[in-house]
């Protein structure tokens, strides 16, 4: 052995060795984005559904012998110098002007948390936060425990059945405030209840978003017209979409002629479901909105020009956007269904004397359901998360009607809507108050994951059982 | 044992129905891929007042958005790249099968979630942080691929008893915990670093020193973003071509003594090489018009700046915002549906090349005897 | 019956001649094309009401594509040419007068591998009866019944009609098909080598169910085991690269071919 081949192994051994760290790289990379998968769920779990714990309610005593009442949202360092300042959320807008209050730690000599401490939530003006010193109502009262005990009995009762009155409110500073019962939508006294109650008051919080309508530009209430407008839009689409995009795969895989135009058809179809959807957007507004909106207006609704009713965005523009927008993903899955059936059934059932039209009812269609379903939950997944072609073709900040009522003809095709993905990015970008609705954006961000990922999952669920069924039949 | 004859009068009914089915079927089916092509033929016709007359101040206005496009796209390859592509080398190749079926419907889970999610986080989360902590920030992009590094390192200097418990196949999976455990030690060694080195404030010396602003939501933050968003597609993809690889292939490498990683380096990435150029592609179109995602995180400021560190704004970002406001028939409509021309004809160029490319190869691995 | 002819070595095929009252499907002149390349040139041959008629010759040599012919199965795909004339019961099959739905009824046709729909088999039988129109259901599973029993099936499976189909065995599968093509009441059977992806019990089984079954109807069997042809034929055509070498009475063909050809296949020495 010469010492020269010698040195070109050893030097290939080290090379090799330090090679062996790629895999290690390539397995960080499959780590990596499982967390920031996860991470991303985690913050929006814990933010989203953390909103609606009764958070508790200090009694804060600064330095300078001021005192306020609120709860703490989190701590930053100050800025250019030592220590850190926590964020207070201390309602009471109409008395003290705003919602939020930076200190310092530093400053904060005392933190209490008394038992008497409420927090109200009203219509106009949001929290209050501080004590309950009476309830009028004629010319009775109340005060002290019993005035609590009476507030929660009047807030059990359903609002139309509850009598006028007033609450008499005091801050933790004195400051004395009367407010009208008919305003107060909910009110706890986080420092006293037990796990279980504050279990519960969660669970009324979560429904109470699920269930009312924004407030207080968005910073309370819930999402249900959004909830509502974005599932409304969704059957909308898919019952667009469906038949089209079955018939548009039955022709192709079925009845076209199999040939290079065929193919090439195919492969467009298939780019089009990367073309952005902002694209689709565009010509939704261009031509559904513009083009047939404006002549549907012209010759049916001219007595209300110039303002339009069809000329634009609505629920009907929206849906059939998106409906074309997702008529790729339909088509592409079908269309794997179709060709999945073995060519000896079809065969099976025209040698049994089938038309080719029972064939395809009878026995194609039933055996590519499962597929066609597939791209049907593929498409509303799709379409429940997408907002840029919304912007252009229909969504609303805040619909002032609902897009189905009592008045004929009760679905209202020409209606705006509101739309979960663009209520958040409303919310989170032009709201009045983003500090106070970001636990709502979040809220509202996991509702929309929560929706997509359950779709995305019972089709995944679905293809698996057609790969299965396949795995039989063989 | 004779049943009755059949008798039949239905013939000639289920004929007429079957031709007009028929009939109906191929007119549904012509009328929506016409529909479909239609898209293509109403952006190219809106378009033409404004291509016709060359006004080229209106196509001037037109080049910091695509100059904004470019760099948001740029910024998530860059991020999305090396980490779609690790990963699918990883699943494809190393990743033990049964951890695969469960990794693969999770990670493409991320492409399901919604861009305006993933924008709330980027632009109301994620930017703030980082303006307040860049230098965690930076720290913690050079010091994660080290830590991987770091881990295959230590692993193989461990006994073999643990190296059987941790076994690479399984590393997807907790390296996880350990990239938690990086994550913390960055944060927390980094504003030691910040003081030591960079001066106690980073975006101060970077101001100070080379001029550079430094704006809350950036490139740097929609590369992060965005990547986040395109990873899913390529990934998917590009794992796909490199599952597909006929096992033969590197097995034959393998026979010729050619370490695991080498024949894998060599043989699996040389042949799947079209397969990942079509996932990048793919995930570039999804990049280019990607547009809350960009809405929400850029800044939407029209600049002509190289700095990661500075916002842009793309094309559909600014669709989304202007065209809305723009009356029919203006030019700026006009110039805005031209930005949607340019956006469909390059996805859908950059897609079909990919398609092409994917199915010539798919052709090679059949040729191959590797896949059905 | 059949005009002996000694010319060996010619690929002019002699022909067996019905009468018109025997013969029920006849065959004359038939070339077809796939896309251009040819398949079957210039065939001639009649098949015998209530016989079984195998066709026999190496793969690739035009059976299959013969059997397809007669059930018109080409009109599926367009690329597929023909000429000539295929007459069953006197009857042009290529007609545009003519009913392709009916004609499949009349002439009912088994692949190579069992293809039962996923449906039950009850349904899968009633498949075909549907079709043809309502039926009271007594008289619907009167029917039934009588198809599975003609197919041997009854017994097996009267306690699970309801059962999904793909449960069966692949020999009960393919007897429930050709249960599934009786109960229209064809009046050919063609049979697409229908027990070559069934083992050798199966097989028996749907040998035996073909002899049984010639009383009824008249079967056309492809298949590429010569034993079997000689096992449950009546008559035996020879094919090879898609022109009739041979045809004549099975025991005649496969003891005294007249061909060196056919006798070259027969016993072994081409496949």
């Amino acid at each position: 052995m010469t010492s020269a081949s010698a040195r070109v192994v050893s030097r290939a051994a080290r090379f090799s060795r330090l090679n062996t760290l790629w895999p290690w790289l390539c397995a960080a990379s499959v780590a990596l984005s499982l967390l920031m998968l996860g991470a991303l769920l985690t913050l929006l779990l814990v933010r989203g559904l953390g909103h609606f714990w009764p958070a508790t309610l200090e009694e804060v005593t600064l330095s300078s012998g001021e005192t306020f009442a609120g709860h703490a949202v989190r701590e930053v360092p100050l800025p250019q110098q030592e220590g850190d300042e926590r964020l207070y959320f201390t309602g009471n807008q109409d008395i003290e002007g705003a919602r939020w209050r930076w200190v310092a730690i530093e400053q904060i000599v005392e933190r209490a948390q008394p038992t008497d401490l409420i927090r109200i939530d009203r219509s106009p003006w949001g929290d209050f936060i501080g004590h309950l010193v009476a309830i009028e109502q004629g010319d009775q009262r109340w005060a002290g425990d019993a005035a609590w005990q009476q507030l929660t009995a009047l807030l059990a009762l359903p609002a139309s059945q509850r009598q006028a009155g007033q609450l008499l409110l005091t801050t933790v500073d004195g400051q004395t405030l009367r407010q009208p019962l008919a305003n107060v939508a909910s009110a706890q006294a986080p420092n006293t209840m037990a796990w279980r109650q504050k279990t519960y008051a969660w669970g009324e919080g979560v429904w109470r978003f699920l269930s009312e309508g924004p407030r207080a530009a968005n910073t309370h209430g819930g999402v249900w017209p959004a909830i509502f407008g974005t599932v409304l839009m969704v059957i909308l689409m898919s019952v667009i979409v469906t038949p089209f995009g079955v018939l548009a795969a039955i022709y192709l895989n079925e009845i076209a002629h199999q040939g290079r135009l065929t193919r090439l058809v195919r492969i467009g179809v298939r780019n089009l479901a990367g073309v952005p959807s902002i694209v689709y957007g565009v010509f939704g507004l261009g031509v559904f909105v513009y083009g047939i909106g404006g002549s549907l207006d012209e010759w049916f609704f001219s007595d209300t020009l110039p303002s339009p009713t069809f000329g634009t965005g609505g629920l009907l523009w929206a849906s059939l956007t998106l409906a074309l927008l997702t008529l790729p993903v339909v088509i592409v899955a079908t269309e794997e269904g179709l060709a999945r059936i073995p060519e000896a059934q079809r065969e099976g059932a025209v040698a049994l004397g089938a038309t080719r039209l029972e064939m395809l009812t009878r026995i194609v269609l039933p055996m590519a359901a499962p597929a066609m379903l597939t791209g049907v939950i593929l498409a509303v997944a799709r379409a429940a998360g997408e907002v840029a072609p919304l912007m252009l073709v229909g969504v609303a900040k805040l619909a002032p009607q609902m897009p189905i009522d009592g008045e004929f003809p009760y679905l209202h095709l020409e209606r705006k809507f509101m739309h979960l993905g663009y209520h958040l990015f409303d919310t989170a970008f032009h709201g009045e108050d983003v500090q106070a609705a970001i636990p709502l954006v979040y809220a509202t961000a996991l509702l929309l994951v929560l929706i997509v990922l359950m779709l995305n999952i019972t089709a995944i669920f679905l293809r698996h059982y057609l790969s299965r069924q396949r795995g039989n039949e063989c | 044992m004779t049943p009755p004859r059949l008798t039949s009068a239905r013939q000639p009914l289920r004929l007429l129905q079957d031709r007009v089915a028929t009939g109906l079927i191929t007119a549904g089916g012509v009328g929506v891929l016409l529909a479909i092509l239609a898209i293509g033929i109403f952006l190219v016709w809106e378009a033409l007042p404004l291509l016709a007359i060359g006004d080229t101040l209106a196509l001037a206005k037109l080049s910091p958005l695509a100059w904004g496009t470019l760099k948001a796209a740029l910024a998530a390859l860059l991020f999305a790249i090396p980490v779609a592509l690790g990963a699918a080398i990883y699943s494809a190749l190393f990743m033990s099968p049964r951890l695969r079926t469960r990794i693969k419907p999770a990670l493409e889970m991320m492409e399901a979630v919604p861009g305006v999610v993933v924008g709330f986080i980027a632009g109301l989360i994620l930017a703030p942080w980082v303006e307040r902590h860049l230098t965690s920030a930076l720290v913690l992009i050079i010091w994660l691929p080290l830590s991987a590094g770091l881990a295959g390192l230590l692993w193989q200097l461990a006994k073999t008893r643990l190296r059987r418990r941790l076994p690479l196949s399984w590393a997807g999976l907790w390296l996880v915990p350990w990239l938690v455990f990086m994550v913390a030690i960055a944060l927390w060694l980094a504003p030691w670093f910040e003081q030591q080195w960079l001066g106690g404030d980073l975006r101060h010396l970077l101001d100070q020193r080379f001029g550079i602003d430094y704006a809350t939501r950036n490139a740097m933050i929609v590369g992060i973003a965005m990547g986040f968003a395109v990873i899913p597609s390529i990934y998917s993809l590009a794992e796909d071509a490199l599952a597909d690889v006929p096992a033969s292939l590197i097995e034959g490498a393998q026979a010729l003594g050619a370490s695991r990683w080498q024949a894998l380096w060599k043989v699996a990435l040389t042949a799947a090489g079209p397969g990942i150029f079509s996932a990048v592609m793919i995930g570039a179109g999804r990049a280019v018009g990607e547009t809350m995602i960009v809405l929400m995180a850029s800044g939407n400021t029209a600049l002509f700046s190289a700095s990661p560190f500075e916002g842009m704004r793309s094309m559909a970002a600014a669709i989304a915002i202007e065209l809305p406001e723009a009356s029919p028939g203006g030019q700026t409509y006009h110039l805005l549906i031209l930005a949607a021309l340019v956006l469909f004809i390059f996805t859908f160029l950059v897609n079909t090349l990919a398609e092409v490319v994917r199915q010539r190869l798919r052709r090679r691995y059949r040729q191959m005897g590797g896949i059905s | 019956m059949l005009a002996p002819l000694h010319s060996a070595n010619t690929s002019q095929a002699p022909v067996t001649h019905f009468s018109s009252e025997s013969c029920c499907l006849s065959i004359d002149h038939l070339s077809l094309a796939y896309a251009g390349k040819e398949a079957l040139r210039d065939l001639t041959l009649s098949v015998p009401r209530h016989r079984v008629t195998a066709f026999i010759g190496p793969s690739g040599c035009g059976k299959s594509t013969l059997l397809r012919a007669i059930n018109r199965l080409h009109d599926l795909n367009e690329s597929v040419m023909h000429s000539g004339q295929i007459t069953l019961e006197g009857q042009d099959i290529y007609d545009p007068q003519m009913n392709v739905t009916e004609l499949r009824r009349r002439v009912g046709m088994v692949f190579q591998t069992p293809n039962p729909f996923p449906m039950s088999i009850y349904e899968n039988v009633a498949f075909g009866l549907r079709l043809q129109g309502r039926l009271p259901k007594r008289k619907r599973d009167d029917i039934i019944e009588w198809a599975l029993s003609s197919a041997a099936l009854w017994d097996e499976v009267k306690d699970r009609l309801h059962r999904s189909a793909w449960q069966l065995s692949g020999g009960q599968q393919q007897r429930l098909v050709i249960a599934r093509t009786l109960a229209v009441q064809p009046d050919v059977l063609l049979l697409d080598e229908p027990a070559s992806a069934l083992d050798p019990i199966s097989t028996l089984k749907i040998e035996e169910l073909i002899r049984n079954l010639k009383s009824e109807l008249t079967l056309v069997l492809v298949t590429h085991n010569m034993q079997q042809a000689a096992r449950v034929s009546d008559y035996t055509a020879f094919l090879h690269q898609g022109e009739l070498v041979e045809y004549g009475p099975t025991d005649q063909v496969f003891t005294n071919p007249r061909l060196q050809h056919t006798e070259n296949y027969i016993t072994g020495r081409i496949t």
